[in-house]
């Protein structure tokens, strides 16, 4: 081998190793810090005492890229498929299962650029969403409580809070539909296991916009593999959008040295003011 | 050579992690990508608010001698600061040019992704939500 060739190839490994270190994250690099627990051995996915720290959620714009195959990875993970990936509509998405009048309303979306995503009248995400919206988040266990919280600085600055003590969902018209669901919480070994019901309808999966019913049940699965990392996973299983229930999932990095920080959306928000409807009437304000 | 490389792509990565993105609106909805845009002004106002800091600047067209006053879109004030912005870094007088995507509406609005002001040269990311492959 030539010298210039060592050289080109020294290059292409060093801007290799550099990118594998920068798109793993922060903590990439440094020596892979183990799981933090508490004293009975329960998963801690918050912070340990005297440390800073919060989960730096992603921007998943489309869950149609994060369902896992065969190998357990995501055709974003796998790099077959940009995150973005352009606006394809629901014929580029053959494994998201849709029902005929979610797949319009899933094509809409897409025409129009998601004009008309909730969160840009400031309406808080619902479901997995809440883990792909990118403001950072953490996750506070109570387990004198019996519950979990998971408090969010955005998109609007909202908390859930997560029922460990073994109730069941609210059966009937106790089930309020409401934006974040009802959420009921247990430890399967090393995984936190939620399982939401009873959201209404004002919500989108994702900001590509994958519609989904006030029949949406979802199942998520958060472990923490190492001290770093949170690997999310969520059933959509939802009868009146979907054909069969659907798996998404992501990693999501831990930043060492942040905090949260106050956002409310509400304050000023100049795209609700101008948004105007399909025949150019502002959507605010009367006709 | 290598440590040129290696400088380069240390840079890349560093502005790459450095831009973190806000989320609010479609980003697509309103501006349009394939119209960049380079403006230099006088800063007029700047309203450090959610959930996008809007500052204004009044740009005098070079040939017609006419001012515009031209608003620019930017990320939440927390978004910004995790950048390195306080509130105080742009202000009535500054001259500043700024770089984005100009609006779909043909009116002077502006996405911006970076702000440089004259005075220190300093360039700052603008916390932009313009990452969707258009």
């Amino acid at each position: 081998m030539s010298s210039a060739r060592r050289v080109a190839l020294a290059a292409v490994i060093v801007i290799a190793a550099l990118y594998t270190v920068w798109a793993q994250g922060p903590a990439a690099g440094r020596p892979v810090e183990p799981t933090p627990r508490f004293a009975d051995g329960t998963p801690n996915l918050g912070r340990v005492p005297g440390d800073k720290g919060v989960w730096d959620v992603p921007y998943i714009q489309n869950m149609g890229m994060r369902i896992p195959g065969p190998d357990g990875k995501t055709a974003a993970e796998r790099g077959t498929a940009a995150e973005s990936g352009g606006r394809g509509g629901a014929k580029a998405e053959p494994d998201v299962p849709f029902l005929p009048w979610a797949r319009g309303i899933y094509d809409y979306n897409s025409r129009n650029n998601s004009k008309y995503d909730p969160e840009g009248y400031c309406l808080p995400p619902g479901g997995p969403r809440l883990m792909a919206t990118p403001y950072p988040m953490e996750i506070i266990q109570q387990p004198e409580h019996k519950r979990i919280f998971m408090v969010f600085e955005g998109a609007t600055h909202i908390w859930r809070e997560i029922y460990m003590d073994g109730r069941p969902h609210p059966k009937g018209d106790e089930l309020n539909p409401t934006y974040l669901g009802h959420s009921v919480g247990h430890w399967d070994r090393d995984t936190l296991v939620v399982d939401v019901v009873g959201f209404n309808e004002n919500t989108w999966l994702d900001y590509f916009g994958h519609p989904h019913t006030d029949l949406l049940h979802v199942v998520e699965k958060f472990t923490r593999p190492n001290k770093a990392t949170l690997r999310y996973e969520a059933l959509i299983d939802d009868p009146g959008a979907y054909s069969r229930p659907w798996t998404v999932a992501w990693n999501i990095p831990w930043n060492a040295s942040g905090e949260l920080t106050e956002y409310i959306c509400q304050e000023n928000n100049r795209y609700l003011q101008k948004l105007t409807d399909d025949f150019g009437e502002p959507v605010l304000g009367g006709r | 050579m290598r440590m040129k490389l290696l400088l380069a792509t240390t840079a890349i990565a560093l502005l790459a992690a450095a831009a973190a993105v806000a989320a609010h609106h479609s980003f697509a909805a309103e501006f349009d990508a394939s119209k960049p845009f380079k403006l230099t002004g006088v800063v007029t106002k700047v309203e450090w608010q959610n959930p996008h800091t809007i500052f204004y600047l009044d740009i005098t067209d070079e040939r017609t001698k006419k001012v515009t006053n031209w608003s620019f879109e930017m990320g939440s004030p927390n978004g910004l600061m995790r950048n390195g912005w306080t509130r105080n870094t742009l202000k009535v007088g500054d001259e500043a040019t700024v770089e984005g995507s100009l609006a779909r509406d043909g009116s002077p609005h502006g996405n911006a992704r970076t702000v440089v002001l004259t005075s220190s040269g300093k360039r700052l990311f603008a916390a932009s939500s313009q990452t969707e492959a258009q």
